[in-house]
């Protein structure tokens, strides 16, 4: 085999280059750094990291451009779990079930599981880059609006999956977040919404809003008694999960990481929805889906196989067509443009040597991950060891400097105080967040796309219904919104079941803007 | 005591260098770091353009300049962050085209005349690319089509009031035609769009295209410039087909207007040093981006004509607030 061959080729040349090896060591830990402290992204990461590359050979700095990003997709999950503080976008899923863990005392667990999951689902969109590239690449353009607008429309049905113990909270949360997504401005005709003439209001600032829910309201919570030690101490004893267990999770991890490498290829979809949608499905197909949002393992698998799964999908699409599906890979876009090389189906012929050097590179880089990862695990666990007193001021403190890296705005850190006493008192009151967040993602990706696919067909409502994948897309969505109503029935003609029903999850079709 | 009268000696000593600090300040600019905001965020065309000029300056400054990215509202915090900074040259900042045109959305505290210009750096004009499977195979084909088929033609741009709408607008008041305009989230994804034959074409840079045309996937028919592109010189010109439309995004180093006039010009000096090193002009050409050095008062001149004309064809258009 052609691919084969070439990359063990690669490896080998690879292995004769230690500097480009050193330095994608140094970009994983950067990332994994980077991806665990709240507001600095991969994005960053990668961008601040470019112009060091400049006098770099392409192989060193794209590797360690490519360890930036796959370390700063893993690097939230370690937060999330064990502080509920999603590094990422995307760890704001993870967060669910794995701080539920950590409160069981499986935080040791959760962390392994969420390390190895990454490592599969990163090396297997690795592989799919490397040996099915030049067949998935043509996936990508048939992506027009209207598909985006399904697929926002399907992640927005997830909302009732994730609500947690009652879904009408859930669609609560949901809905705030969507409308908290109609501030800014608009997407097609460019003029401001509900900004009271603040600049800084234009686009919705998301990050802060996703940092105070979950962050700074955990650390309001914990003031209420600091004297309480985390009491979480002897939790770490164990972080490789045993393989009886994680054997179970092998089907999950391999249909999430499918799941993520499909979003990744698509235009403007990344890990955070990912993430979002491999939890929805992993509870879809679980034995026992109403142990999710209770401390599932399957369900932090699940959300880092799918976010890391999108790592190779992105490349994917970037490598073959010269499209870049997300920020990161926009800017590794122009690394490799810097470099000489013309991303493009020649890419693949003209510097053969090069690119399979670089996959091999990829592949290394994510075992460095692994090993990174889990070395420094029993580390950041210590963390739980602290005294609240202590931890809870340190936690206040890097939201806020966090908030400001993302723009140097004082404003961003205002928005993210309110939006903490908001999640305080919705986690007191048992309002999920994480709809909250989910809607802050696809709501203005539902609202943009739909009026898109509108002017795109001339006001015509026909995209809804002709075009495959669309329809396919809104039909699933549907099922997830009536999911929980069926099951709800199911249980109720079964002796013992639930005997009320509750109102709101069939009329939550309503989850479309618009 | 000899302790107190030292604490005393060193006071008064302090407080005379402190007043004397003040007033060399002004004569020996800079005397501290230096900001430069950039009103996009890191790793977008007009950061990597600041990066670049802020590596290539340190060597012709005193002190160092810092890339600061303050972003939102399509530029609009940023630009207003630089106008509203003390006037001391110790805030300066990339002003860009959208120092034109965001006024006139009703978006912006500032204009075009609250900012003086240091020097420009970069220039992308807009162009007319078709998927390389399109019928067309000149612009006027192209726009011949869009005659015949008024509102069908529909042209991807970067965002509603956003230069690649406007420049895709002024072609249409222009040439009298009907175009329908679809706003994307930015240049590449229009781009994506097109390679995936969702639309008819879009107006971004050729710069923004061109790794599509290195692959043979997408066409560039014309070119809004003053002079054909030297990357694609087989593109022709607007101007050249009788069409007189120029529309270009530009990104310089601009400081707040009240800056006095001895800091500008140690700008500006230091500025065309920074611009004719040969590796400040490399880096760019490595980014795709094209070197357009204009000196202050030229690049006045140009921010002046560009204000004018967005102010027109904005209202034309009925963008304007």
């Amino acid at each position: 085999m052609y691919e084969l061959d070439m990359l063990l080729h690669g490896a080998q040349a690879l292995f004769n280059q230690p500097m480009a090896l050193l330095l994608a060591l140094f970009g994983v830990t950067l990332g994994i750094i980077i991806g665990a402290l709240p507001g600095l992204t991969a994005t960053m990461g990668v961008a601040i990291l470019l112009p060091f590359t400049f006098g770099m050979d392409p192989l060193s700095g794209l590797l360690m451009i490519s360890g930036v990003f796959f370390g700063g997709i893993y690097g939230g999950s370690v937060t999330a779990i064990l502080l509920k503080i999603p590094g990422t976008p995307a760890a704001a899923a993870t967060a669910i079930d794995g701080f539920e863990l950590t409160k069981k005392g499986q935080a040791g667990i959760a962390l392994g599981t969420a390390t190895f999951s990454s490592f599969l689902g990163g090396t297997a969109s690795v592989f799919v880059l490397i040996f099915l590239a030049p067949v998935l690449a043509r996936f990508a353009l048939e992506f027009s609006a209207s598909e985006s607008f399904a697929l926002a429309v399907f992640g927005l049905s997830i909302i009732a999956s994730i609500s947690g113990v009652s879904v009408i909270k859930g669609l609560i949360s949901g809905f705030l977040g969507l409308l908290l997504a109609t501030v800014g401005l608009d997407p097609m005709g460019g003029f401001p919404r509900y900004t009271g003439g603040y600049t800084e209001l234009f686009n919705v600032p998301f990050i802060p809003v996703m940092i105070g829910l979950f962050a700074a309201a955990e650390a309001f919570k914990s003031l209420e008694d600091p004297q309480v030690r985390a009491g979480m101490a002897a939790a770490l004893d164990r972080i490789i999960p045993p393989w009886h267990m994680f054997r179970r999770q092998l089907g999950n991890i391999a249909r999430s990481s499918g799941l993520g490498i499909i979003i990744g290829m698509i235009p403007g979809a990344g890990a955070d929805i990912a993430a979002f949608v491999a939890y929805n499905e992993a509870k879809r197909f679980s034995k026992t889906p109403e142990n999710y949002g209770k401390g599932e393992l399957g369900a932090v698998a699940a959300c880092e196989s799918g976010a890391n799964g999108c790592t190779g999908g992105a490349l994917l699409t970037m490598l073959t067509l010269g499209i870049p599906g997300d920020a990161v890979t926009a800017v590794m876009l122009g690394a490799l443009t810097l470099q000489g090389l013309q991303p493009g189906p020649l890419l693949f012929k003209d510097h053969a040597d090069l690119v399979f050097t670089l996959f091999a590179g990829m592949l290394v880089c994510y075992v460095m991950m692994l090993v990174v990862g889990l070395g420094s695990l029993r580390f950041m666990g210590r963390i739980l060891q602290m005294p609240k007193s202590v931890l809870t001021p340190c936690i206040l403190a890097l939201c806020i400097v966090g908030t400001y890296a993302i723009n140097n705005s004082l404003f961003d850190i205002w928005i993210m105080l309110a939006a903490g006493v908001v999640g305080y008192f919705m986690q007191k009151w048992d309002f999920p967040a994480s709809p909250v967040v989910l809607a802050l993602i696809m709501g203005p990706m539902a609202e943009a796309n739909f009026r898109r696919a509108l002017s795109l067909s001339g006001g015509s409502y026909d995209f809804l219904y002709t075009r495959p994948i669309t329809a396919v897309l809104l039909t699933i969505a549907i099922l997830t919104l009536m999911l929980p109503l069926l099951r709800r029935l199911w249980a109720q003609r079964s002796p013992g079941g639930p005997t009320t029903i509750n109102p709101a999850a069939g009329s939550s079709r309503m989850g479309t803007p618009e | 005591m000899k302790g107190y009268r030292f604490v005393t000696g060193a006071v008064v000593g302090a407080l005379t260098s402190a007043t004397m600090m003040v007033a060399v300040q002004a004569a020996e600019y800079p005397t501290k770091a230096i900001e430069l905001i950039v009103p996009y965020a890191a790793g977008g065309g007009t950061d990597l353009v600041a990066r670049a000029y802020a590596d290539a300056v340190n060597r012709h400054l005193p002190q160092s300049v810092g890339v600061v990215n303050k972003t939102g509202g399509g530029g609009a915090v940023g630009l207003s962050e630089i106008m509203a900074a003390r006037p001391d040259g110790y805030r300066i900042g990339m002003g860009t085209v959208e120092i034109t045109t965001l006024p006139n959305l009703g978006v912006a505290r500032f204009t075009a005349d609250d900012f003086t210009p240091i020097a420009r750096l970069n220039a992308e004009p807009s162009a007319i690319t078709v998927n390389a499977n399109a019928p067309w195979k000149t612009i006027e084909e192209f726009l011949a089509y869009a005659k015949e088929n008024p509102g069908k033609v529909r042209i991807g741009n970067s965002g509603t009031g956003a230069i690649w709408h406007l420049a895709a607008e002024a072609l249409a008041t222009k040439s009298g035609l009907k175009f329908s305009h679809i706003p994307y989230d930015g240049a590449n994804p229009a781009v994506t769009a097109l390679l995936g034959n969702h639309i008819e074409a879009v107006s971004v840079s050729p710069a923004e295209v061109s790794s599509h045309i290195a692959a043979g996937t997408l066409r560039i028919l014309a070119v809004m410039d003053d002079q054909r592109s030297k990357a694609f010189p087989d593109a022709p010109t607007l101007k050249e087909k009788g069409i007189d439309v120029t529309v270009a995004t530009w990104r310089g180093i601009v400081v707040p207007k009240k800056t006095p006039a001895n800091i500008v010009e140690t700008l500006r000096a230091a500025s065309k040093k920074a611009v004719e090193e040969q590796g400040f002009r490399d880096q760019l050409t490595k980014m795709n981006l094209s070197y357009a050095y204009l000196d202050g008062p030229e690049y006045k001149v140009a921010m002046e004509k560009d204000a004018e004309m967005f102010k027109v064809l904005m209202k034309q258009i009925g963008l304007s607030k």
